[in-house]
C-alpha cells in the first residue's frame, strides 16, 4: 500500500507546496493582523482550502482529458481577459479584476483571469507541442507556438500588467528549449532583450551586452544570414530603447530609473525597495521573532502582504527562515524539472517545464525585487503573497505536477 | 550539442537544473549579504525607521533678584503645529484665515517644515492667543495634521522691565543653527541679547526625548518600549541675580522722562544692583511672537529703545573723569594736597582760552574735585602728562571691555599717544588735545557701566571688579547655588591718594560750594562727582557718579542723562534717590509725586 502510494502519489510536491502555503499563511497573518482584524488572513485561509481542493482535482484529472480540454479552456480564458479589459474593475491602476457584485470597487468575490490564464496557456502550449505533427524547426509551427503565448501576453500587457506579461514570456523560453527548439532561435529571441536591458544602464553596458549577444549568435548560428538578421534586430532594439523608455508610463520609468540608481529616491519610488531591504537586513540570522518585526508590524512596507511578502519571513525569521523559504522553492523547482524529465508523456513533460518556468520567474523576480536585485515589478510570490486567484492557480499547478508525476510512465 | 535538440533531452534537463541552481544561489548570496553582512547597518536603519524621538522642551531657568523675588518667570504659550504629510493643501486658505497670516507665509512655513520632516509636527505659529487656539480646537477634525503644543514663554511679574538686562530670545537663525551645534533645531528659540544670551547654556536646560513607535505614514501608534528609553527634559538652571528688583523698578521710574542710563553696583563685589537704559520697551513683547509691525516700530523709533545705553555707549564722561587724573598725579607723587593753583576762571593754552564756570581762587586737589575746577585739572594734565593719564585710565578699566555678564558692551575709547599718532599722525597733534581730556572732554568715550565700576573702585579702595548681574547659578539637580566667578584687578592706589580723592568727592555732596549737594541722602554721608559733558550733537549730557555710605560703601551709582544739562542739577538728585532707596529699602524723604506714582510695587518684600 505504502509502496503503491510512493509510486503513484507525489508526496514531495505536496509537502513542498503545503510547506510554502503554511509559511504564506503565517506571513499574511503577521503582515495584516493589526490592520483589518485579520480579515485578509481568514480570506487567505479559505482560499488555501479552495486551492487544496483545486490541487487534488488537478492531481486526479486524467491527463488525456486535460490535454483535450486545454484548447477550449485557453480560448475561454482569452475571452475572459478581453472582457476584463473592457469592463474590469481597476485595482492599483490596472484592469485585471473580475468583480462579482462588488459595486463599490471593492471586489468581494472575484478573480484575476490572468492568474488562471497562466495555467491554461501552459496547457495549451504543451498540448500544441505534444502533437506528433509539430516540429519546432518548422518556422510556421514555431511561430504558432510563440503566438499561443504572445496573444494572452499582449492582452495582459494591455491591462496594463507588465509583471504578469513578463511571466508569460519567461515561461515560453524554457518550454521551447525543452521541446527542442534550436539554441540559435532562443538566443535570437533573448539577444534583443539583453541588449535592451544593457542599453538602459548606459552605453558601455550596451556595448558589452551587444558583444556578448553577437558572440552567442555566432556560436549558435545555423546560417550566417539568419545570424546577421538576428544581430541587426538586436542592435535596432538596443538603439531604440531610449525612445521606448520615453513612451513608458511615468510610474514604470520611475521604477526603472530607481532600480538603476536605488539611492536616488529613498522616500519616493525607491521607498518600497529601501524599506524592504531594511526589513530583510534587520532580520539578521535568527530574525526578530514571529510578529516582532518592527518593519512588518509598523507597516513600513507598502503592499507587504502582496508583492513584498518575502520581507515578513526575512525580518521575523531571519536568514534561517528566509533560507527555508528559498529552499522550499528550490525543491519545488527542481522537482518540476525532475517530473518533466521522468514523464514519458510529451504534453505532461512540456507542461511541467512550463509550470516550473512560471514558478521560477515569480520567485526570481519577486524575491530579487524584495532584496533590491531587480527592478520593482509587481508580481506576487507564489503561495506566500496574499491573493486568492494566484494561490488557487499556483496550487492547481502543483496539483498538475503531482498528476504528471503519478502518471509519469503513461505515454 | 547537435543531437540534443530533441524533446526533453537529458542535456537540456541538466542545463535547466543548473539554471535553477544558479538562480537559487544568486538569491541565497544576496540574502547572506543583506542579513549577515549588512545586518548591523540595516538593523540600525530599521530602528530609526520605526522609532521617532519627540522633543520635549525643557522649562527655561527662572531669574530671581537678590532678595529671592521672581523677576523672570515662565508661562504657557501655545504654538500651532503642522505635520506636512498629513496636512491637506486645500485647507491652506482656511488655516491662514484662522491664524491670521498670509497664505504665502503659511506655504513657506509648510515647505520648510517638509524639508525638516514631512512626518513630524513643526511649529507654524508661535504663541497664539486664546481666541485663535479656540478656533483651531473647534476645527481640529477638519484640519488634518494640525495640532498645538504647549511651550514656555517669558513672563515678567514685577514692575521692573529691564529689557536690556534680561535680553530676549528669537527663533534661531540658519547661521546660528550651523554654529551652535547639534542641540538646536529649526524653530527653536535662542537667547540673542542680555542675560538670555549670555546665560543661554545654563538657562536652556536640556531637551528631553519621548520615543514613540510610528507606522510608515509617520502616525504615532504608541510609546516605544513603554517609555523606558525616554529621556526626561532637564529643566534650565535658575539665575540668582545681584539685581535689587525694587531698586531696578524705582530707577526705571525715575528715568521715565529721560534718555540715558542708571547703573548701580555693589562696590564690595561688582554685583550689579540696577541696570537701567532708557527709553526702553516692555520685554514681554519679545517673549512670544513679536508682531512684525511692533518689531519694526522698535527698530525705527528715533528714540532707539532697543539701544542699550548702559553698556553700548561711548559718552564723554565730563568732570566725572577728573578723579583719574587726580589719582595719577597723587599716586605718581607729582602733587600732594599742598599743591595749589589760582583759578582765575580761565586757562590760556597757546592762543586758545579754556574757560571755567567760576572763578575758584586758590584750590588744591580736594577742593578742585569738590568745586569741579577745570583750570586746576587743565594745568595738572600738563604736569602729569598724557601717558600717565592714559595709564591710570586703563587701570580704572577704561578703553577696554568690562567683561560684564549683562551682554553687549563697548570698550569705549581711552585716547593714548599711540591712538593720536595713528589717528592724526606723529607730531600732527598738540598738547592742546590733552587739555580737553583733563576734564573728560574730547575723544574720551565711556559707558555708564565702565563708569560705575570706576566709581565702585574709588569707593572700595581701588578694586576694579568685573561687573556681574548674576551672583549665582542655581544647579537644577540639587538647587545648589554656584557662584559666578568674581574677577577683579587692582588700580594700585595708596591710602593717602584714595583718602584725598574720596574727601573731595564727599565734599562734592556735603561741603558748601560742592557741585553735587542735590545728591544728599538724609542721614547718610555719601560721596560723588558731577559731570556736564559737552556734546557736539546737542545739549550737554548730565552725569553723576557716587557712592554711599561714605564709610563702608554699599552702593555705587552712575546716572547719565542725555542732553539734560548740568549734572549737579539733573543727575545728582536721581543718584541720591537711588542710593537712598537701596540703603533703606524705601524713600525716607518726601517723595516727588511723579516718582510716588510710578514706583508702585517697587519696595522689596521679605526674601523668599
Amino acid at each position: 500500500m505504502l509502496d503503491y502510494l510512493k509510486e503513484y502519489f507525489d508526496f514531495r510536491g505536496l509537502m513542498l507546496c503545503l510547506g510554502l502555503v503554511v509559511v504564506g499563511l503565517l506571513s499574511v497573518y503577521s503582515a495584516t493582523f493589526d490592520v483589518g482584524a485579520a480579515a485578509p488572513f481568514k480570506k487567505q485561509l479559505i482560499w488555501a482550502g479552495v486551492g487544496l481542493v483545486a490541487l487534488f482535482a488537478m492531481a486526479f484529472i486524467p491527463i488525456r482529458t486535460l490535454q483535450r480540454l486545454s484548447l477550449p479552456l485557453y480560448i475561454f480564458n482569452l475571452g475572459l481577459l478581453l472582457i476584463v479589459l473592457v469592463i474590469g474593475e481597476r485595482i492599483s491602476g490596472s484592469k485585471s479584476w473580475f468583480g462579482f457584485g462588488g459595486a463599490s470597487g471593492q471586489p468581494s468575490l472575484g478573480g484575476q483571469p490572468s492568474e488562471f490564464m497562466k495555467v491554461t496557456v501552459v496547457l495549451a502550449l504543451a498540448a500544441f507541442l505534444a502533437r506528433t505533427s509539430i516540429s519546432l524547426s518548422n518556422p510556421k509551427h514555431f511561430l504558432l507556438a510563440v503566438a499561443i503565448v504572445l496573444v494572452p501576453m499582449a492582452l495582459v500587457l494591455a491591462q496594463p500588467d507588465l509583471g504578469t506579461s513578463i511571466v508569460f514570456f519567461a515561461m515560453l523560453l524554457p518550454v521551447l528549449y525543452w521541446a527542442g527548439s534550436s539554441n540559435f532561435v532562443l538566443v535570437a529571441i533573448l539577444a534583443p532583450i539583453i541588449a535592451a536591458a544593457g542599453a538602459l544602464f548606459g552605453t558601455l553596458t550596451f556595448l558589452i551586452t551587444l558583444i556578448v549577444s553577437g558572440a552567442l549568435l555566432y556560436v549558435t548560428r545555423q546560417n550566417r544570414f539568419a545570424a546577421a538578421v538576428a544581430f541587426a534586430v538586436t542592435l535596432a532594439v538596443g538603439l531604440s530603447v531610449q525612445a521606448v523608455y520615453e513612451r513608458l508610463p511615468a510610474y514604470q520609468q520611475k521604477r526603472i530609473s530607481t532600480f538603476l540608481d536605488p539611492g536616488s529616491d529613498q522616500k519616493g519610488a525607491g521607498y518600497n525597495v529601501y524599506q524592504s531591504k531594511v526589513a530583510i537586513g534587520s532580520g539578521g540570522f535568527f530574525g526578530k521573532g514571529y510578529l516582532q518585526g518592527t518593519q512588518t508590524q509598523l507597516n513600513f512596507i507598502p503592499e507587504q502582504w502582496t508583492d513584498f511578502i518575502f520581507c515578513v519571513p526575512g525580518e521575523e525569521f531571519g536568514f534561517v527562515g528566509a533560507s527555508v523559504v528559498i529552499a522550499l522553492f528550490a525543491g519545488l523547482l527542481l522537482h518540476g524539472i525532475r517530473v518533466a524529465g521522468l514523464s514519458k508523456n510529451k504534453f505532461a513533460s512540456a507542461a511541467a517545464i512550463g509550470i516550473t518556468g512560471i514558478f521560477v520567474t515569480h520567485v526570481l523576480v519577486n524575491i530579487g525585487m524584495s532584496m533590491g536585485l531587480l527592478p520593482v515589478i509587481g508580481i506576487p510570490l507564489p503561495f506566500l503573497s496574499y491573493g486568492g486567484s494566484a494561490l488557487i492557480a499556483n496550487m492547481s499547478m502543483v496539483g498538475l505536477l503531482m498528476n504528471f508525476y503519478a502518471n509519469r510512465k503513461e505515454h | 550539442m547537435i543531437h540534443d535538440d530533441v524533446f526533453g533531452s537529458p542535456g537540456r534537463r541538466q542545463a535547466l537544473t543548473i539554471a535553477v541552481l544558479v538562480i537559487v544561489a544568486v538569491l541565497m548570496l544576496r540574502l547572506y549579504q543583506l542579513q549577515l553582512l549588512f545586518h548591523v547597518e540595516l538593523d540600525k536603519k530599521s530602528e530609526e525607521n520605526s522609532v521617532r524621538a519627540l522633543i520635549k522642551d525643557p522649562v527655561r531657568g527662572y531669574m530671581y533678584d537678590r532678595y529671592g523675588r521672581l523677576m523672570v518667570d515662565v508661562g504657557p504659550s501655545y504654538s500651532i503645529t503642522l505635520v506636512p504629510a498629513e496636512f491637506e493643501k486645500r485647507n491652506t486658505p482656511f488655516l491662514s484665515s484662522i491664524l491670521q497670516v498670509d497664505s504665502s507665509y503659511l506655504e513657506d512655513r509648510i515647505s520648510k517644515a517638509r524639508q525638516y520632516s514631512p512626518f513630524l509636527p513643526t511649529r507654524i505659529k508661535r504663541d497664539v492667543d486664546m481666541k485663535t487656539l479656540a478656533a483651531i480646537e473647534e476645527n481640529l477634525p477638519l484640519l488634518r495634521g494640525i495640532s498645538y503644543q504647549i511651550e514656555s514663554k517669558r513672563m515678567y511679574p514685577t514692575a521692573a522691565r529691564a529689557p536690556h538686562l534680561f535680553g530676549y530670545r528669537r527663533e534661531i537663525s540658519d547661521a546660528q543653527l550651523s554654529d551652535a551645534g547639534e542641540y538646536y533645531r529649526p524653530g527653536d528659540l535662542i537667547g540673542v541679547s542680555g542675560l538670555e544670551a549670555r546665560y543661554e547654556l545654563p538657562l536652556r536646560g536640556h531637551k528631553g526625548f519621548e520615543y514613540v513607535s510610528v507606522n510608515s505614514k509617520g502616525q504615532i501608534i504608541g510609546s516605544f518600549e513603554d517609555g523606558k528609553r525616554d529621556i526626561t527634559a532637564k529643566e534650565g538652571e535658575n539665575l540668582l541675580l545681584c539685581i535689587d528688583g525694587g531698586l531696578q523698578a524705582f530707577a526705571e521710574s525715575l528715568m521715565t522722562t529721560y534718555s540715558g542710563a542708571i547703573v548701580a553696583m555693589d562696590p564690595t563685589d561688582g554685583g550689579i544692583l540696577a541696570f537701567v537704559s532708557k527709553p526702553d520697551y516692555d520685554p514681554a513683547i519679545m517673549s512670544g511672537v513679536t508682531p512684525a509691525a511692533e518689531w519694526a516700530g522698535l527698530q525705527t523709533n528715533p528714540q532707539k529703545p532697543l539701544f542699550n545705553r548702559a553698556s553700548l555707549t561711548k559718552y564723554p564722561p565730563g568732570s566725572t573723569f577728573k578723579m583719574v587724573l587726580a589719582a595719577a598725579a597723587l599716586e605718581e607723587g607729582i602733587i600732594d594736597e599742598r599743591y595749589r593753583i589760582q583759578c582765575t576762571g580761565g586757562f590760556r593754552f597757546g592762543n586758545r582760552v579754556f574757560k571755567d564756570l567760576h572763578v575758584h581762587g586758590s584750590v588744591n586737589v580736594v577742593e578742585a574735585i569738590q568745586k569741579s575746577c577745570n583750570v586746576f585739572f587743565y594745568q595738572l594734565m600738563l604736569k602729569v602728562g598724557f601717558e600717565k593719564w592714559t595709564e591710570y585710565g586703563r587701570r580704572f578699566g577704561f578703553g577696554q571691555p568690562t567683561n560684564t555678564d549683562t551682554g553687549e558692551e563697548t570698550a569705549g575709547l581711552l585716547p593714548s599717544v599711540e591712538y593720536y599718532d595713528s589717528r592724526y599722525g606723529k607730531g600732527k597733534w598738540t598738547q592742546g588735545f590733552l587739555v580737553s581730556l583733563a576734564i573728560g572732554q574730547g575723544e574720551v568715550g565711556v559707558s555708564p557701566l565702565q563708569m560705575v565700576r570706576y566709581t565702585a573702585a574709588l569707593a572700595n579702595g581701588g578694586i576694579v571688579y568685573r561687573p556681574h548681574a548674576v551672583g549665582f547659578v542655581q544647579r537644577s539637580e540639587d538647587s545648589t547655588p554656584v557662584m559666578v566667578p568674581r574677577d577683579s584687578t587692582i588700580v594700585g592706589l595708596s591710602p593717602q591718594t584714595l583718602q584725598l580723592i574720596r574727601d573731595g568727592m564727599q565734599r562734592v555732596v556735603h561741603a558748601p560750594g560742592g557741585t553735587g549737594s542735590l545728591a544728599k541722602i538724609p542721614g547718610v554721608v555719601s560721596a560723588g562727582k558731577t559731570g556736564t559733558a559737552e556734546n557736539p550733537h546737542g545739549q550737554d549730557h548730565a552725569w553723576y557718579v557716587g557712592f554711599a555710605p561714605y564709610e563702608n560703601p554699599k552702593i555705587a551709582v552712575v546716572v547719565m542723562l542725555e542732553n539734560s544739562g548740568f549734572g549737579g542739577a539733573k543727575a545728582a538728585p536721581l543718584a541720591g534717590l537711588v542710593m537712598e532707596k537701596f540703603l533703606f529699602g524705601e524713600l525716607k524723604r518726601y517723595q516727588p509725586k511723579a516718582v510716588q506714582k510710578s514706583v508702585a510695587g517697587g519696595a522689596p518684600n521679605a526674601p523668599r
